[in-house]
């Protein structure tokens, strides 16, 4: 049986990484403290393992054949796959028996997620690892959601996908501590002429029914005005996954900003499990 | 506005997809194509203007073929099209009355 050390939501963007300099290096400062001392309170639970709770942004995965779900079953992983992201080349260890776990109890459980034996990893797993500074040695378990192309599956679908995730995790017998990153959103648009205004309004209603607890509240508020916040924004299908893994554990926000400069509300949260 | 311009891709969108997906995803597709882009964009047998708009880093052009914005994203960085101009080339798109109103 497994224990669940930690839950913990975080926003992403390349920009992070590319263009970093668009805003002022104090407030950049604050955001990579920010992002640092996340990673610090998530080690300080001494996981043995990771799930990464994140999304595809068309590298791996295209139109020829596009999954709403895709858990990684890869013994490792590469990363970054963008030629043009200013990271550097790293190899994250995978769970390979965990992800096989993971695929075969969701098909018992009636989810069908796609595998993968062989991901490059995108800066949407990237750049929240980094910036938190995991080790890249710890196992991870990629379970990616399509939130960049639609048709995507519903916010509704992907908050029971977590709670099957939490269920089947707390059951697992492989190792004995396990965290879980929700990586994505909140409020930003890529590429389209909303892309750096930030809608913070649905941002902070956001962060805070999810503070109240209100796990209905989160998925109808979602799910009805994810629109007025950017295609981005669509990425808290993660947070409805992280959510459902929590299994009604109460959310704290540890940091929220509206960043214009980085076309992204940047918000970063945890659930104490 | 809304998230997406297509709750399902056009013929058209799929084909700008393409491009701008192999073009950064196949190991030789940029090289060719920053060589030579009018004989790189032939290989996919896309429409006259979709090729174009491409060809001359049209961003606001690219935007309105419903080309993935992801796609899109990637390669307006990957062939280093300055951010303040495709952001001022999506900008000049948004109207008044469709911000934020879905
Ligand atoms: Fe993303």
């Amino acid at each position: 049986m497994a224990e669940i050390t930690g839950i913990y939501t975080a926003s992403h963007t390349p920009v992070m990484l590319n263009f970093p300099d668009r805003i002022p290096a104090e407030l950049k400062d604050e955001i990579f403290g920010a992002y640092k001392a996340m990673g610090d309170d998530f080690m300080s639970g001494k996981p043995d393992a990771l799930i990464v709770l994140s999304n595809d942004h068309l590298h791996n995965f295209f139109l020829d054949n596009f999954p709403a779900y895709c858990i990684g079953c890869a013994e490792s992983y590469e990363s970054p796959i963008e030629h043009w992201l200013h990271a550097k080349r790293r190899v994250f260890a995978g769970d390979q028996a965990f992800g096989a776990y993971l695929l075969q109890e969701a098909y018992q459980a009636d989810f069908d997620p796609s595998f993968s034996m062989e991901m490059v990893l995108d800066h949407g797993s990237l750049t929240p690892l980094e910036l938190a500074g995991v080790d890249p040695d710890l196992p991870i378990v990629p379970v990616l959601i399509n939130c960049v192309q639609p048709p995507m599956p519903t916010m509704r679908r992907s908050y029971a996908l977590g709670q099957f995730l939490g269920r089947a995790i707390r059951a697992y017998e492989g190792v004995d501590r396990v965290a879980i990153l929700a990586t994505g959103g909140i409020s930003h648009d890529i590429a389209t002429p909303r892309m750096g205004m930030v809608n913070e309004e649905f941002d902070q209603t956001f962060l805070t029914l999810m503070e109240k607890g209100d796990i209905e509240g989160t998925l109808r508020y979602a799910t009805d005005f994810v629109h007025t916040a950017g295609n981005g924004c669509e990425e808290i299908r993660m947070w409805m996954a992280a959510m459902g893994a929590a299994d009604g554990a109460p959310f704290r926000r540890a940091y929220y900003r509206a960043v214009n400069d980085w076309y992204t509300g940047i918000g970063i949260g945890r659930f104490e499990v | 506005m809304a998230n997406w311009q297509e709750m399902m891709p056009s013929t058209r969108a799929y084909l700008m997809n393409k491009v701008l997906y192999e073009l950064h995803h196949k190991p030789d597709d940029l090289a060719a194509y920053k060589a030579d882009a009018e004989a790189y964009l032939a290989r996919f047998g896309l429409p006259q203007d979709l090729a174009d708009c491409i060809r001359n880093n049209d961003v606001a052009n690219m935007y309105l073929t419903g080309v993935n914005p992801y796609l899109l994203r990637a390669h307006c960085i990957g062939v280093r099209i300055p951010e303040d101009v495709s952001l001022a080339a999506l900008r000049s798109l948004l109207t008044h009355e469709d911000y934020n109103n879905g």
